[in-house]
C-alpha cells in the first residue's frame, strides 16, 4: 500500500511549471505575490514574545556568571529578596525540588538550567530573579551575591585537548579530559592510496570562525501555567514549537497534551532559536511554582554570549589531482569546538551534521574525513546558522580548496570547476560519502554567472593592474556550491528520536476560502505567502482566499520546525500533497454537481476549474465545490472539504548555484571593497521569485558579515570580547554592495512541486567566493589563504607578506603649485 | 534597556544646569546620549540624577563669529554633516562628520558631547587638536576657555572642573592659505576608529608651511597631537617626501595597543598612511599642491 505522499507526489498533469505558466492570475507558483505578513510588520502590528502582556505577569532576570570556569561556593539571595518588588529568587537548589535543575540538549548531553555546582562558561545561568517589573528584576539580580572559587579556564579547542588542560566536564562519569567526540567518514585507506600516487596534492589549514546568528529579536519566553486547567502554555521564540513541546513535556513531566507552545511572530532565527535555553525553562518553571505568568526576554549581550553559536571548525583540507586539474580525492581533518556542552543542533545521527558532503559539486570518487570535537569553557552551540547542519563549513572547505588547487596549477578557477563538475546526466548522483544528489546542472549556472560578471574583462583588468603596479588590486572569486536541504528522510534524520517529517492541513470553508496550518514556523521566511501560493496553485484558488497559520501547537499539525531550509522541501511538499488530496475529493463533488461520472472529471491547472472531460464548458470552480461539500454533499461521501498530510521526504533536495565576487584591495590600508557581486541560484521550481530574491539578498549580507567582520572572540580568561554589537560587527546596508542575481531552474525530480529550499544558499555559498576573491587579488604574491573575518589589518598583513603593501608616497605625487595657491588666495 | 533608577532634571538655561551641578552629588550630564545611554544601559553609569541639557536652546548653534567657528553643546553631528559653512571652509570637520558612528546616532549625538566624553577613539578631539581649537566651559565662576591641547588627560577624563559644563568648542576661522582634512579607518559604519588622523596646514605666501596641526585618534590614552611631525613640517614646502617623513614621525610618536581593532604594528602603519593622506588633502585644499597619481 502506498502512502498519500507517494500517491500524490506526482500530479496527474505533471505538476506546476511556474517558468511557463506563472501564477495563473491567482497568485499561484511563480508569481511575485507581495508578502501577506508585511502589512502588519510595516505598520508596527507584529506580535512578538515581548509584546505579550498577561494580567499579573511577572518578569525574570537571570544572574549570570562573570567567570568562565568556577565552582559556586555559596549563593546569598537575601539582599535581592529585600528589594521592593522582587517576588522570588530561584537557584538550582529550588529547581532540584521539581527535577528541573538540568535539561537535555539536542545531542542528549545534560546542561544545567541553573548551575548547581560548577560554572562552565562566562554568562552561564546561575540564578533567576522574579519581580513585578523588568527594571526591579534587574535591580534584584545585581543584589544576588554569589561566591565563586575561580578555576583556570580553557577557551581554545586545541589547548583544551592538551594533557594539562583543566577538566571541564567532571560531571560526566568517566570523563578524564576535554575530548567530546570523534567522527569519520569515507574510505581512509583508499584515500591514502590516491594521495600517495597523485601527481599533485595541495593542503591548506582554515578556520571557520565562531559566529553568532544574531537574530534582531533576542530569545524570550512567557511561561503561563494555568493551575485551573493544569496546563502549561509557553509563548516562546521557537523555530520548532512541536519538538519543543515534546521536550518540555519530557523534562517537566507534564503530559504533552497539557503543554502548549506558541511561537508568535519571531524576529529572525537563523538557527539560534532551534535549541532550548535555560531561560525558557526558568520562565516556565517560575510560572509553575508561582502560578503567575512570567516573562523572560534576553538582552542583546546575553543573546550573543550565552545562546547557540555557529561554526568554530578548524579545518585542514587536502586535494589530490592530476596535473591537468582533475580532482582525484578529497581529505579533511577537523578540530571542532563544541563549547561546554554537546549541544550542537543536528539530526541525532549526524554528530558532524552534513559536513561529509564536502566533495561539493565535483565528481570525486574518493574521500575521507575525520573530526575531533572538544569541550571548552565557552557557551555551547554549533547551531546551523542559516544553513543545513555544517554544509556551510563543508562548502567553504571544498570551494577554498578548489581555488588553492587552481592557483597551484596556474589554472583558471572557472575552468578547473568545469572540468570536475558532476554532469547533468550523472544525476541522481551518489557521492563517495553516501549522499544522493537529486538533480543539478552546475555548468549552466556557472556560465550564466561568468557572463553576468563580465568575467573575461575583469581578468584582463586584473592583469593590467598587476603589470602597472596599480594601487588597487583586483580579485575575482568564484564559488560553485551545492547545498543539501530538507531533512528528513525520517529513516536517517531525527531530532530527539522524532523523525524529521513535516505537515500541512487544509480546511476549505463553505464560502470557498481556506485555512492552511503547517508544522513549520516562519521567522521571516514569508511562509504565510509561499504556502498560500502552493495551495493556490494546486487547488485553483486565489491566493488572497487562503490564510496560513503556524506556530501554535494546540492547533497546528505536528512538525519539526523551520531551519536547514527544510520548510519548502518538506512542509511545502506536504501542502502540495494535502492540496491534491482535497482535489481528489473535490472531483467527487464536482461529478455530483456536474452530473457526470467521477472518472470523467478532470482538473485544469490554468483555469483552476474542474470540468467534464471533452466538455470544457461544463466546469465548476473550487468555490462552488466548497459550497457543495457542505450544502449538497454527494451520497456516500462525508461532508466537509479538508485534508492533512504528514510528509516524509524520500530524499533531501540539492539546490546549487555559482557566485562570483570581484573585489578591490587598497594596498595602503588593506581595505576590501566590493566591485561586483553576482549570485546565480538554482532552487528548482520557484514559488515566489520576489521572496527568493529577498532571501538571497539577506543571506548574501550575512555571508559578507561572515567573511569580512563577524567573530565571537574570547580572552584567555574566558571573557567574551565580542559580546555586544559594538564589538560583534554586523554588516548593514552601508556595507552591502549591489547584488546582481540570476537563476537557472533544475526542478527536484522527487519533490511534488519540483522545488528545493533556497533561504540558506547565499549564506552557504558566498563566504568562499569572497575569500577566494581576496586571495585571488594577492595570488601573484604567493598568497594561498586569508582567514576570516578579513578585516583591513588581516588583509594588510597578507599584503605585507606578499610584498604588495604600498605607501601613499609610492602612489601619489604631490606637485608643488604656488600659482594655484595664489588663485586660491584670490578667491 | 534596563538602567538603574535615576531622577531626571531638565534645566532650561546654562546657569540652571551649573547650579544643578553644584547642588547635586551623584549626577551625569545627558546631551545626545551617544555614550551616556549605553553606559546607563550596561549600568556602567548608575547616577542618582541625570541632567538632561537638551532643553537649553541657547546651546543649539553652529556658526562663525569673531574669527571662530563655534559649535554649541546641542549641535548634532548631523548638523555639522549638513552645514554648508562647514562644507565650504572646514575640510576636516566635513570629512569627520559623516564618519562618526552611524546615521541614526549622528542625528542625536553631539560634537561637544563627543569632545567632553574624551574617548581616545572619538574623532572630534583629533580634529580640535589639529585646529588648535578651544573648549568653552561654564561653571559657578562663569566662563572658562581651555585650549584643546590642555583639555584631555586620560581616557574619559579631562581638565574640566567638577561643576563645569562644556558649552562650546571652537576653532579659528581659516586663514587665506589653509586646508584641513580627516581620514579614518574603521571596519564598518558605526564602528569606532581603528585609527584616525586629522591634519590642518597653514601656508605662507611662498607656499611654505607656516603652521601644522596633526591630531590622532585611537592610538594613545587620549586624542593626541603628533608634535614631532608638526615640527618637521613647519617651514617646509609640501611634497610627497615631506609628508612621508611626517607620516613616519606621527607613527613613531603614536602608542597604539593591540586590540579587536587590529594589532599595534598595523595601527602604527595606518597612522603613517592616514597622516600622509590627510596632509595631502589639506595641502590640496589650501591650494598649494596638485595631486598627480603616479601611474
Amino acid at each position: 500500500m502506498s502512502s498519500d505522499s507517494e500517491r500524490f507526489a506526482e500530479a496527474e498533469d505533471g505538476g506546476p511549471q511556474p517558468e511557463k505558466h506563472c501564477g495563473h492570475g491567482r497568485g499561484g507558483m511563480g508569481e511575485e505575490v507581495k508578502r501577506k505578513e508585511d502589512q502588519r510588520f510595516i505598520t508596527g502590528r507584529g506580535n512578538y514574545v515581548d509584546d505579550i502582556k498577561k494580567p499579573g505577569m511577572l518578569h525574570c532576570e537571570i544572574v549570570r556568571s562573570p567567570h568562565a570556569h568556577a565552582r559556586i561556593e555559596n549563593i546569598d539571595k537575601s539582599r535581592a529578596l529585600d528589594v521592593d518588588g522582587v517576588v522570588a529568587v530561584l537557584t538550582a537548589e529550588d529547581l532540584l525540588e521539581y527535577d528541573l535543575a538540568t535539561m537535555p540538549t539536542l545531542m542528549d548531553d545534560t546542561q544545567d538550567v541553573l548551575v548547581n555546582d560548577k560554572v562552565k562558561f562566562q554568562s552561564q545561568e546561575v540564578a533567576a530573579v522574579i519581580a513585578t517589573d523588568r527594571y526591579t528584576a534587574k535591580d534584584g539580580a545585581e543584589k544576588v551575591v554569589v561566591d565563586y572559587d575561580v578555576l583556570d579556564p580553557v577557551v581554545d579547542a586545541e589547548k583544551a585537548l592538551e594533557d594539562d588542560a583543566p577538566l571541564i566536564r567532571d560531571d560526566i562519569e568517566g570523563q578524564e579530559d576535554n575530548h567530546c567526540l570523534d567522527w569519520e567518514t569515507g574510505d581512509e585507506e583508499a584515500t591514502a592510496r590516491v594521495f600517495d600516487d597523485a601527481p599533485v596534492t595541495v593542503k591548506e589549514q582554515m578556520l571557520y570562525q565562531r559566529l553568532h546568528p544574531a537574530p534582531i529579536e533576542t530569545c524570550g519566553a512567557v511561561g503561563d501555567f494555568d493551575p485551573g486547567k493544569d496546563k502549561l502554555t509557553v509563548h516562546m521564540t521557537s523555530q520548532a514549537p512541536h519538538i519543543h513541546r515534546t521536550l518540555f513535556s519530557q523534562v517537566s513531566g507534564i503530559p504533552e497534551h497539557k503543554v502548549r507552545i506558541v511561537s508568535p511572530d519571531v524576529g529572525g532565527g537563523f538557527g539560534n532559536k532551534v535549541p532550548i535555553y535555560p531561560g525558557y525553562v526558568v520562565a516556565a518553571a517560575a510560572s509553575y511554582v508561582l502560578e503567575q505568568p512570567v516573562k523572560w526576554v534576553e538582552e542583546r549581550s546575553e543573546n550573543i554570549q550565552s545562546t547557540g553559536f555557529a561554526r568554530d571548525y578548524d579545518m585542514q583540507g587536502e586535494l589530490a589531482a592530476t596535473e591537468d586539474g582533475e580532482i582525484l580525492a578529497v581529505r579533511t581533518d577537523v578540530l571542532a569546538d563544541h563549547g561546554a556542552y554537546n549541544a550542537v543542533a543536528q539530526p541525532s545521527k549526524f554528530p558532524a551534521g552534513f559536513f561529509n558532503i564536502f566533495t561539493g559539486s565535483y565528481d570525486v570518487d574518493t574521500a575521507y574525513g575525520t573530526l575531533t570535537a572538544a569541550y571548552t569553557n565557552t557557551a555551547p552551540g554549533g547551531v546551523a546558522y542559516r544553513c543545513s547542519f555544517r554544509v556551510t563549513e563543508a562548502v567553504y572547505l571544498i570551494e577554498r580548496m578548489v581555488k588553492v588547487l587552481a592557483d597551484e596549477l596556474e589554472m583558471d578557477p572557472a575552468e578547473i570547476r568545469r572540468k570536475n563538475f558532476i554532469q547533468p546526466d550523472q544525476f541522481p548522483y551518489e557521492s563517495p560519502t553516501g549522499w544522493n544528489y537529486d538533480s543539478g546542472d552546475y555548468e549552466k549556472a556557472l556560465d550564466l554567472a561568468l557572463e553576468m560578471a563580465d568575467y573575461d574583462d575583469y581578468r584582463e583588468e586584473q592583469q593590467r593592474r598587476i603589470e602597472e603596479d596599480a594601487d588597487k588590486l583586483l580579485g575575482i572569486g568564484i564559488s560553485s556550491f551545492t547545498e543539501v536541504v530538507g531533512a528528513g528522510p525520517g529513516k536517517t534524520c531525527d531530532i530527539a528520536g522524532v523523525e524529521m517529517f513535516d505537515s500541512a492541513e487544509i480546511r476549505v470553508h463553505p464560502t470557498g476560502n481556506a485555512t492552511v496550518r503547517v508544522g513549520v514556523q516562519t521567522q521571516g521566511q514569508g511562509h504565510e505567502t509561499t504556502f498560500a501560493q502552493i495551495v493556490a496553485e494546486e487547488l485553483g484558488m486565489d491566493v488572497d482566499d487562503i490564510t496560513v497559520e503556524h506556530g501554535d501547537t494546540d492547533t497546528d499539525p505536528y512538525g519539526l520546525g523551520t531551519y536547514g531550509s527544510r520548510s519548502t522541501p518538506v512542509a511545502g511538499a506536504a501542502a502540495a500533497v494535502a492540496s491534491r488530496k482535497v482535489r481528489e475529493k473535490a472531483k467527487a463533488i464536482a461529478a455530483n454537481e456536474l452530473e457526470a461520472a467521477e472518472a470523467d472529471i478532470t482538473w485544469d491547472r490554468e483555469s483552476g476549474e474542474f470540468h467534464v472531460a471533452g466538455a470544457p464548458d461544463r466546469s465548476i470552480s473550487i468555490t462552488e465545490i466548497a459550497a457543495g461539500a457542505y450544502m449538497n454533499k454527494p451520497a456516500g461521501e462525508d461532508p466537509g472539504l479538508e485534508a492533512v498530510n504528514y510528509y516524509d521526504p524520500p530524499e533531501m533536495t540539492y539546490p546549487f548555484g555559482s557566485y562570483i565576487v570581484i573585489v578591490e584591495i587598497d594596498r595602503e590600508t588593506g581595505e576590501v571593497e566590493f566591485e561586483k557581486f553576482v549570485a546565480v541560484d538554482d532552487c528548482g521550481n520557484r514559488i515566489n521569485p520576489m521572496i527568493i530574491e529577498g532571501q538571497i539578498h539577506g543571506g548574501l549580507a550575512q555571508g559578507i558579515g561572515t567573511a569580512m567582520m563577524e567573530h565571537v572572540t574570547f580572552d584567555d580568561n574566558g571573557n567574551v570580547t565580542g559580546g555586544d554589537f559594538m564589538n560583534y560587527l554586523l554588516p548593514t546596508s552601508m556595507e552591502i554592495p549591489e547584488f546582481e542575481t540570476g537563476h537557472t531552474v533544475t526542478p527536484s525530480p522527487h519533490h511534488p512541486i519540483g522545488a528545493k529550499g533556497v533561504g540558506e544558499s547565499p549564506t552557504v555559498g558566498s563566504p568562499p567566493a569572497i575569500v577566494n576573491a581576496v586571495v585571488d587579488a594577492m595570488a601573484h604574491g604567493g598568497i594561498s589563504h586569508v582567514e576570516m573575518p578579513m578585516t583591513p589589518d588581516v588583509v594588510w598583513e597578507k599584503l605585507d607578506e606578499a610584498g604588495l603593501a604600498m605607501d601613499p608616497a609610492d602612489n601619489v605625487a604631490l606637485e608643488f603649485d604656488v600659482q594655484s595657491s595664489d588663485e586660491a588666495a584670490d578667491d | 534597556m534596563k538602567p538603574a533608577q535615576f531622577e531626571q532634571h531638565e534645566p532650561q538655561t546654562v546657569e540652571e544646569a551649573v547650579s544643578l551641578l553644584e547642588s547635586l552629588d551623584d549626577r551625569a550630564i545627558l546631551s545626545g546620549g551617544q555614550s551616556m545611554v549605553p553606559m546607563l544601559r550596561f549600568r556602567l553609569a548608575v547616577p542618582e540624577t541625570v541632567i538632561d541639557i537638551n532643553r537649553i536652546e541657547s546651546l543649539d548653534y553652529l556658526e562663525e563669529e569673531d574669527g571662530w567657528l563655534t559649535i554649541g553643546a546641542l549641535a548634532r553631528h548631523a548638523d555639522v554633516e549638513q552645514s554648508e559653512l562647514v562644507d565650504e571652509n572646514y575640510g576636516s570637520f566635513a570629512d569627520a562628520a559623516p564618519l562618526v558612528a552611524d546615521p541614526q546616532i549622528r542625528n542625536r549625538g553631539t560634537v561637544v558631547g563627543g569632545v567632553a566624553q574624551a574617548d581616545p577613539k572619538g574623532d572630534w578631539g583629533s580634529v580640535l587638536l589639529a585646529h588648535e581649537g578651544e573648549v568653552v566651559a561654564h561653571g559657578p565662576d562663569g566662563e572658562r576657555v581651555i585650549p584643546a591641547k590642555d583639555f584631555f588627560l586620560l581616557p574619559y577624563d579631562t581638565t574640566l572642573d567638577e561643576n563645569e559644563l562644556v558649552t562650546e568648542i571652537r576653532v579659528p576661522t581659516p586663514e587665506p592659505r589653509e586646508g584641513s582634512a580627516y581620514h579614518k579607518l574603521k571596519r564598518k559604519v558605526g564602528d569606532y576608529a581603528m585609527v584616525g588622523s586629522a591634519a590642518r596646514l597653514v601656508f605662507d605666501e611662498d607656499g611654505r608651511i607656516e603652521r601644522a596641526g596633526i591630531g590622532l585618534t585611537a592610538v594613545d590614552i587620549t586624542n593626541v597631537r603628533a608634535t614631532d611631525a608638526e615640527d618637521h613640517l613647519e617651514g617646509e614646502r609640501p611634497g610627497s617626501d615631506l609628508f612621508k617623513r611626517a607620516g613616519e614621525l606621527a607613527a613613531e610618536q603614536s602608542n597604539p595597543e593591540s586590540d579587536e581593532h587590529g594589532d599595534a604594528g598595523y595601527k602604527e602603519r595606518m597612522v603613517n598612511v592616514l597622516t600622509q593622506r590627510a596632509l595631502g588633502d589639506a595641502a590640496e585644499r589650501a591650494g598649494v599642491v596638485k595631486r598627480r597619481v603616479s601611474q
